[in-house]
């Protein structure tokens, strides 16, 4: 059932390439996400009650755990909402003149073929192939960055292929001498296979172990955005088309750090505590959250400040996990979930924004909860809970990190982190409130949604962050709980 | 054997230096030619090698998919675009020559004695020195200002990469080379596009012309 999950994109993608009916691929594309769908549910069952999932073809490299599900839920609802939001989406483009329609089958092509890779580097215990997946999320969403062609989506489309392959490259490095640090105490035919490697965790050479760490937190860090890697992020994001700035950032984002985080568990388990990975972890994540705060109060361009927003939110993920606590590891997980979900929204919001206004500057947007009553109020409620505002869930994760800071005495880390948080919900106040004032100047624009399915998707994603704000399913509980276990090994 | 392959090595490290005093474009296709081309010859003898003590020929197929890639497919795909894309002959580097080749020199001297320090990692047959080529490429990234320059740059922080790889380790897990080359087919093809586009949109493969995005 679980290879269903990797066949599936690809016959999607094959199917976009037969087929020229736009109405065709609008319908497979939605076909294959629900299907996705379905596999996701079932695999989640298999994994809350068995524990993982394993498959003997290829010589047994597919295998999921708990820590694996989280994000690969992650990727596929986000992935079907997504998939839903873009019928309309595209039309309007298409309508507006910005691509025509030919370009459509290529971003059905692109997009199925990025879902494909992101589900493969969740699916493979391998580093070397989920090394190899993570390198090809990037190429494969590098033209969907620069769909739109104009020399501003170009430049953020090299920018993009070139930092991140670069930095991937130095991940591989990482790889290569983890690799080396295990030749001895693996079997042949174990190399780099995660289990392995964690099992045998204790026998790695230590010294080659913390070099491979830097490698590959720096690698897998520019993937995920964290400073002072993250000078792609940005761009990209506001340049790539709404529904793909979702996956970007709710989704990549997080594969890539699910690459750290699994190293990090190898690496701790060898060096027998988290100090030496919790202190580069912490630097990292309070510099991205710094930059990120700088940055969005500065900000003139809604998109970018969304991105932004999801530099500091990596950034927090980052100090979680090197606090390494099983509180701090538990809200980083939940944090995952929260930051995916609430940013998902917000860009879908933002695309409904784009669509109506026709531009991404601040300055010129008056009277969003005139024009768009429904995804404006969505948009004006989401900044609140991005920002960590009760009741939302975001605030939850935020508060059980918090807490898990100074519960491990680190009164500096934890200080600091409430500060940049405060200043960053000053900023997102100052900067972004003033789109929801005023009265509207032009008389073109007509109030009402233009895109009713993707409102919905918005209203459903802002129904489920408010009430999991407010209490968490015991199934999603246990659920981290054993993806926490599998990271600290208790 | 273990001296012919230390001598190899100091030879592909020689070839990145070749590259960093490059001056035209169409030299850095022929450099990165040349350093693939001992790469090919270091992974050729070490397959030999391996075929007659364990009887395993992946290193053997590694090396053939490193000709037909590296010193043959990438190398003209990249001259084809750099004919097509850009005329003029221009001055393509931002600092001169002779500091570059110096701050080169300072990359090994930092790298060997940070190596230096760590315990186990020339375990291995080989010294892992040919790292330096990932930081020279690293460098020569930066220093050029063509689309070219960098994709080139790119290529040879993978070829260091790779012999890093073999010489450390004898050679990733077969499915991963594998893998690791299929990347680096759809990288090149990508990144060439992209060049025709940028080539395109802006009259120029400069990389200093895009500037548009900031803060």
């Amino acid at each position: 059932m679980g290879f269903f999950l990797i066949v599936l994109p690809v016959i999607a993608v094959l199917l976009f390439m037969l087929f020229k009916n736009s109405i065709i691929q609008h319908t497979i594309s939605l076909l294959t996400s629900s299907l996705l769908i379905i596999i996701a549910v079932y695999l989640t069952t298999d994994v809350m009650v068995l524990g993982s999932a394993h498959h003997t073809a290829l010589g047994g490299i597919f295998y999921i755990d708990a820590l694996s599900i989280i994000v690969l839920d992650i990727v596929i609802l986000i992935g079907f909402m997504a998939s839903i939001y873009s019928v309309s989406y595209m039309e309007t483009e298409i309508k507006h003149g910005k691509i025509d329609r030919g370009r459509l089958r290529l971003y059905y092509i692109l997009m199925y073929a990025f879902m494909f890779t992101m589900i493969l580097a969740l699916t493979v215990k391998n580093m070397g192939i989920m090394w190899i997946a993570i390198e090809a999320t990037t190429l494969a969403s590098a033209f969907l960055v620069g769909f739109y062609n104009d020399k501003y989506s170009l430049e953020a489309a090299w920018k993009y292929v070139l930092i991140c392959s670069v930095g991937i490259a130095i991940a591989l490095l990482g790889i290569i001498f983890l690799h080396l640090s295990s030749i001895g105490v693996l079997e042949n035919n174990q190399f780099l296979d995660w289990i392995a490697l964690y099992n045998n965790a204790e026998s790695l050479k230590s010294p080659i172990v913390k070099l491979a760490f830097i490698f590959i937190l720096i690698g897998f860090g520019t993937k995920a955005g964290l400073a002072p890697m993250h000078t792609w992020l940005p761009d990209a994001h506001s340049q790539a088309p709404s529904p793909i700035s979702a996956l970007l950032s709710g989704v990549l984002l997080n594969s890539a750090m699910y690459g750290i985080i699994r190293t990090v568990a190898v690496v701790n388990r060898n060096l027998g505590s988290s100090i030496y990975t919790g202190r580069l972890l912490i630097a990292l994540g309070i510099l991205s959250i710094l930059t990120a705060a700088i940055f969005i109060l500065t900000q003139k361009d809604y998109k970018r400040l969304l991105a932004y927003s999801s530099i500091e939110h990596m950034g927090i993920i980052a100090v979680a996990m090197g606090v390494f606590t099983p509180l701090s590891v538990f809200g980083a997980l939940l944090h995952m979930i929260n930051h995916s979900l609430t940013k998902a929204m917000l860009f879908l919001a933002s695309g409904n924004i784009l669509q109506k206004y026709n531009t991404k500057q601040i300055s010129e947007i008056k009277a969003i909860l005139k024009l768009l009553p429904i995804s404006g109020t969505v948009f004006l409620l989401g900044l609140f809970a991005i920002a960590g505002t009760p009741p939302f869930s975001v605030f939850a994760s935020e508060l059980s990190i918090m807490v898990s800071l100074f519960t491990a005495k680190k009164f500096v880390v934890g200080g600091a982190l409430a500060l940049l948080l405060a200043i960053i919900f000053a900023g997102i106040a100052v900067t972004l409130f003033k789109m929801f004032y005023g009265n509207n100047q032009e008389e073109e624009l007509q109030p009402g949604e233009t895109n009713k399915a993707g409102t919905i998707v918005i209203v459903v994603l802002f129904l489920v962050i408010s009430i999991s704000g407010l209490f968490i399913p015991d199934e999603l509980k246990n659920l981290i709980t054993q993806a926490q276990n599998i990271i600290i090994g208790a | 054997m273990s001296s012919f392959f230390d001598s190899l090595s100091i030879l592909i490290l020689l070839s990145s230096f070749i590259l960093m005093a490059n001056k035209m474009s169409k030299s850095y296709i022929k450099t990165f030619r040349f350093q693939s081309f001992l790469i090919a010859l270091a992974a050729g003898i070490m397959g030999i090698k391996t075929i007659t003590e364990e009887g395993r020929f992946d290193v053997l197929v590694v090396c053939l998919l490193i000709i037909i890639l590296k010193v043959i497919w990438i190398p003209n795909i990249l001259s084809k675009a750099y004919a097509k894309a850009e005329y003029k002959v221009e001055k393509d580097f931002i600092l001169n020559i002779p500091i570059l080749i110096l701050v080169c020199c300072t990359l090994v001297v930092f790298t060997y004695f940070s190596l230096a320090t760590i315990e186990g990692i020339n375990d291995g047959m080989i010294n892992v020195q040919v790292v330096n080529s990932v930081l020279i490429g690293l460098f020569f990234m930066i220093s050029r200002r063509k689309a070219i320059g960098q994709i080139i740059g790119f290529l040879v922080i993978e070829n260091g990469l790779f012999v890093t790889a073999m010489f450390s380790t004898q050679g990733m897990p077969f499915i991963v080379d594998i893998g690791i080359f299929v990347d680096m087919i759809t990288a090149v093809m990508v990144l060439g596009i992209m060049v025709f586009k940028i080539n395109e949109k802006f009259e120029s493969i400069n990389i200093d012309k895009l500037s548009n995005l900031k803060g």
